[in-house]
């Protein structure tokens, strides 16, 4: 078949890439799910400064291309002296960009909690941090979970633009076997499906944590 | 001892709370009656902290609300049972009671689901420990709550119109733990519109009346002639009450 004939050779060099993307996603999703519920919590805050600090943050990484962010830091960092390598560079800029949108939809999900429940965390005396971390934010979670997928499978889609500062993830490593074999059409049909599998897994697995979450929800 | 002096909340322009003196003793049944919008709710919400005063002074066994440590000291000191439940929903009904007896009073897990499971059985709930509050029945979540609450070893109830929300056969069953409590010299501080309950397990009942509270007397001299039926905006009260 002439179409595994092309592949073939590249097949190991294209999953290690493939590899690199898994990582750098999975990496991204932990950064981007704590930032934005930490973000979340600091824009429900009753501190108006607290408040304008996360305000602030969520409207220029929500605001600015992905592309623009990513060069900012790569070619930023070493300015200030900070030199870290550029897929560490890409988990960074991924991470604070998916959480400006995840800290978004955990808000959503904080409002719309019943005050009533909050009240009756506060009186029996529980700190703010627990009443945060025990009540507010496994309800809030609920909610979100799913609006959440979306913005993480679209995490997994944007982590192609770290090709662009020599991370050879797995479209990074495509667009050399292309360069080299000529054959850009075989090359990112593998594409299609690997990331195609990947975002579908992810879907699954958020599916999953949805059903895991509102299992108290039904029966009622 | 609660002690309110001079209590005012004011919410926006509207005062809500006019000078209210209320002193609450420990072992005594003290029922706050009052039409719809006297503030009744407001001044519950007053002695737990979950409004802020605008003015006058609210202590809990010396601890002054308006002050963090004092809040800290005052919730420690109380419980409150609400009007909509406000059970966690994510949570069971055993998880529901153990959470804050674990987290605030540093009780060991076990110790904490022993007392938790005591509780729900002397509630007649001992087959829902594990259910969660979307599962169970008004009355049943009421009932949990009350648990929740107790479940804190509070020296006052706070009870905020607790039976409002239920159907008069889930009233009965809740009415009838209250009742328990009371006789065991539970000391409470109780907003209801049940009048003949109220009137059955109080020490005193006070009277709010647009913010104001205009009768504060012994239970048997509210309901006297010549007391709290002297006044013809609590006769005119009662009488319609009555006719629900």
């Amino acid at each position: 078949m002439r179409f595994w004939r092309v592949i073939e050779p590249y097949i190991g060099f294209l999953l290690q890439g493939f590899a690199l993307t898994i990582a750098a996603c999975l990496l991204a999703i932990a950064g981007a799910v704590l930032l934005g519920a930490l973000t979340a919590s600091m824009r429900s805050s009753g501190n108006k400064l607290v408040r304008g600090i996360a305000n602030a943050y969520g409207d220029v990484f929500r605001n600015v291309p992905f592309l623009v962010q990513l060069f900012f830091f790569f070619y930023g960092l070493p300015e200030l002296g900070i030199y870290i390598g550029a897929f560490e560079t890409g988990v960074i800029a991924m991470s604070i960009a998916g959480g400006a949108f995840v800290s978004d939809v955990i808000l959503s999900g904080i409002l719309t909690i019943d005050a009533g429940v909050i009240d009756a965390a506060k009186v029996s005396g529980l700190s703010r941090v627990k009443i945060f971390t025990r009540i507010v934010l496994p309800i809030a979670m609920r909610v979100s979970v799913r609006p959440m997928g979306s913005v993480l499978i679209n995490l997994v889609l944007t982590s192609s633009i770290l090709s662009t500062i020599t991370v050879n993830e797995l479209t990074g490593a495509a667009k050399i076997v292309a360069a080299t074999t000529f054959k850009p059409f075989e090359v990112y049909a593998v594409l299609l499906v690997l990331y195609a599998s990947l975002t579908t897994l992810l879907s699954f697995a958020i599916s999953a944590i949805h059903h895991r979450l509102n299992r108290f929800m039904t029966g009622g | 001892m609660i002690v309110a002096e001079n209590v005012e909340k004011r919410f926006g322009e509207t005062l809500v709370l006019k000078r209210v003196n209320l002193r609450v003793e420990p072992g005594e049944v003290v029922t706050i009656l009052g039409a719809s919008g006297s503030g009744k709710s407001t001044l519950i919400r007053c002695i737990n902290g979950l409004e802020t005063l605008s003015g006058g002074k609210i202590t809990v066994d010396g601890h002054d609300v308006s002050t963090k440590a004092g809040l800290v000291a005052a919730r420690r000191a109380s419980a409150t049972v609400f009007q909509l439940f406000n059970l966690y929903p994510h949570m069971t009904a055993l998880r529901n009671i153990t959470l804050a007896p674990i987290e605030v009073l540093k009780l060991p897990k076990a110790e904490a689901e022993a007392r938790a499971r005591a509780l729900l059985d002397k509630v007649g709930l001992a087959a829902h420990a594990d259910a969660y509050p979307q599962q169970l029945s008004g009355g049943q979540r009421q009932r949990v709550g009350i648990c929740r609450a107790l479940a804190m070893q509070p020296r006052y109830l706070l009870l905020d119109e607790v039976t409002s929300a239920l159907d008069p056969e889930m009233t009965g069953d809740v009415l009838r733990i209250l009742a328990e409590l009371a006789a065991d010299g539970t000391t409470m501080v109780f907003v209801t519109h049940e009048i003949e309950f109220a009137r059955h397990i109080s020490s005193r009942i006070v009277f709010l009346e647009q913010g104001e509270l205009i009768v504060d007397l012994p239970t048997a001299q509210f309901f006297a002639e010549d007391g709290g039926l002297a006044v013809p905006r609590i006769r005119q009260f009662l009488s319609k009450m009555k006719k629900d």
